[in-house]
């Protein structure tokens, strides 16, 4: 994240809370997925989850993905985000074909191309709000005051500059997700991956948040998907996909 | 053979870093510092170990300190061959004269005889009695060791009953102090007129008396126990040994006083060790299994967190080298506080008999810095050791399984 990608996105920002429909028109896929099939066992009663799934997701956009419980939202992200592998079929993110990498290559691939935001915000209660976004860029060669410039810059962006030295704890939900999204741009990647990002939030929160991550979309033209049961939540997004039994409606 | 797979670890632990992206060392200080009973409990059992470890470490450096410290480079001490120690040995006075002849030998009060009797004497405090080490020495036998220094009372006269008694052991049976008095057999008395110091050494629990008075008293005015001869220099040993083994008027063994006390010093040496570091092991055990069971619930208790480190892109060997560094950390905190907590050792006084002599020695838990060093690195090791199946346990967790607990 740089200064000047933080300062177009100031200029750029819209008023908190004011809609925002996201963009769609990206030319070229960032995800592309192709028969994607995620069969889990339970004992040894095999459990499909997702049945033959193609999925393109334009670069530059901002997608929700909607679903009952179980109909596989979460294992579709996981595998988007290289948390998870298919069973069968091919998955390509951001150029990158993660079928024949290694555990840890993967882990490396998520670290330059992937943010996450988790619905339980995931920070680490022991370190500080600045100490949990700096954790993506110990993965890098950064010096240690390139990565302090770094975090700065992402908890500027989240409008946390003065709560760099707090303790998850000492933080409300909305705070803490916050710390999370600038945890999640920090290291610039390519694609956010959301699972329930206002799912733990209040209404006025989870509008603080959709808002930052329309921003995020909008003006540092970054690719989110997002699993959401939240109708409101889904609005925000460019593209709403529905999951069912393991397939997209 | 321990010391180069130590050496490896330390090695392998220094340069991890520079080949594996790490979690952040504060997030285990402070992971830490959370569960404040646990760690603290646990650092206990570890300092609990260190303690015996490093104590059976200083008693065994007390043992080395106090059976060799009394022996010197330039010399030599000559008993008769088969003996083993001054106890079981005895040579004709005839022969000390002899022993003076080769031209290795210092001129300036270079041989002494001396004979070594070991009594049985009550303890001061009541709890039964102990053998004690008397020396009987000629008049120039004091001289002959410079290390002795007279701490309280007045040198014996010669020629008399008077003797001294070191300070090991003074006042720690009837009769062996200062003022006081005890029977080398019926009617014959030692009289104790002073006290001395000899550098810590093991002459510090004898006593010291003239020679002809204490041979007459056992009847065997015509032997002593040893010789002990000062060399030129300590190079003219081998010389020396040549000469005297080699002679056929007599059949001596000669030794370098060093490595006479050196020998002296093993069995006991390697007893006492060996039953503290059985001890240490033992004890070694439990603290790891201690360590281990911290770090599972450590690792159980942070399964999301490993989850979200993962998902960030923590390789499984960093996430493996944090638990390590965090089992390590909290093993070195406790072996912190053993190694201080055992420095109160050394104000302790630990009589022993001595396997050679029959006699009691009076030793001293000794503090030196390898025994610190060794210490510190068994207390890593035991949390490299403890901490190994749970940093292996948290280096297996998937992400997304994580995401759900």
């Amino acid at each position: 994240m740089s200064e000047n990608q933080m300062t177009e996105a100031t200029k750029t920002a819209g008023a908190p809370g004011e809609p925002y429909r996201g963009t769609t028109t990206g030319t070229e896929s960032i995800v592309t997925l192709s028969k994607i099939t995620k069969t889990f066992f339970r004992g040894s009663e095999p459990i499909r989850v997702l049945e033959g799934l193609d999925l393109d997701v334009p670069n530059g956009s901002f997608e929700a993905l909607m679903g009952p419980s179980g109909s596989g939202k979460s294992t579709l992200l996981n595998i988007i985000a290289g948390l998870d592998r298919p069973t069968s079929g091919a998955v390509r993110v951001a150029g990158a074909d993660l079928g024949p990498m290694s555990d840890s290559e993967l882990a490396r691939w998520r670290s330059q191309t992937i943010g996450f935001v988790f619905q339980s915000f995931n920070l680490i209660p022991v370190l500080t709000a600045a100490q949990n976004v700096e954790l993506p860029l110990l993965l890098t060669s950064l010096s240690r005051a390139d990565r302090a410039r770094h975090v700065a810059t992402a908890m500027r962006i989240v409008s946390l500059e003065d709560r760099m030295h707090h303790y998850p704890r000492q933080l409300s939900g909305g705070q803490e997700q916050r710390v999370a999204i600038a945890r999640a741009i920090v290291n610039d990647p390519k694609i956010i991956v959301a699972d329930e990002p206002t799912g733990d939030l209040d209404r006025k929160s989870a509008d603080d948040v959709l808002t930052l991550m329309e921003r995020l979309n909008k003006e540092l033209k970054k690719t989110i998907f997002m699993v959401t049961h939240d109708p409101a939540a889904a609005e925000r997004a460019g593209v709403v996909r529905k999951l069912d039994k393991g397939a997209l409606q | 053979m321990l010391a180069p797979i130590l050496l490896v670890l330390m090695v392998f632990f220094v340069t991890l870093p520079l080949w594996v992206r790490s979690v952040p060392v504060q997030y285990n200080a402070r992971s830490l510092l959370v569960r404040k009973v646990t760690t603290l409990v646990t650092a206990l059992g570890i300092a609990l170990v260190v303690f015996v470890f490093a104590g059976s470490l200083m008693l065994r450096e007390g043992i080395n300190r106090v059976l060799t410290a009394a022996g010197r480079a330039d010399t030599v001490v000559i008993l008769r061959k088969g003996s083993d120690a001054e106890l079981s040995s005895a040579i004709g006075n005839e022969y000390i004269g002899l022993f003076r002849g080769p031209a290795q030998v210092s001129q300036a009060g270079g041989v002494i005889g001396e004979i070594v009797i070991v009594v049985t004497a009550d303890r001061a405090d009541g709890f039964g009695a102990s053998n004690v080490l008397v020396r009987g020495m000629p008049p120039d036998g004091f001289a002959f060791r410079p290390e002795l220094k007279l701490a309280s009372g007045r040198m014996p006269r010669p020629g008399t009953n008077e003797a001294i008694v070191g300070r090991g052991i003074s006042g720690r049976f009837k009769g062996i102090a200062p003022g006081q008095s005890f029977e080398l057999r019926r009617n014959r008395p030692l009289q104790i007129v002073g006290e001395f110091t000899a550098d810590g050494s093991s002459y510090e629990s004898e006593v010291w008396g003239d020679l002809d008075v204490i041979r007459r008293s056992l009847g065997r005015e015509a032997v002593v126990s040893s010789v002990r001869v000062r060399l030129n220099r300590p190079e003219d040993f081998d010389a020396y040994r040549q000469t005297i083994e080699n002679d056929k008027r007599f059949s001596m063994k000669v030794m370098r006083e060093a490595d006479y006390y050196q020998k002296q010093s093993q069995a006991l040496s390697t007893f006492l060790g060996g039953m503290g570091l059985a001890a240490a092991i033992l004890f070694s055990l439990a603290a790891m299994i201690g360590a281990a069971i911290t770090m599972n619930g450590a690792v159980a208790h942070r399964t999301r967190e490993i989850g979200t480190l993962r998902a960030l892109g923590f390789s499984r060997r960093s996430i493996l080298l944090s638990f390590l560094t965090e089992a390590t950390v909290l093993s070195l905190a406790g072996g912190v506080i053993g190694v201080i907590a055992v420095q109160l050792l050394s104000l302790v006084k630990v009589p022993i008999i001595n396997f050679q002599t029959f006699s009691e020695i009076v030793l001293r838990f000794q503090v030196a810095p390898g025994v610190l060093a060794w210490s510190l690195w068994f207390s890593g090791l035991m949390g490299l050791l403890g901490g190994l199946f749970p940093a292996i346990r948290a280096s297996r967790v998937s992400p997304v399984e994580a995401m759900r607990a």
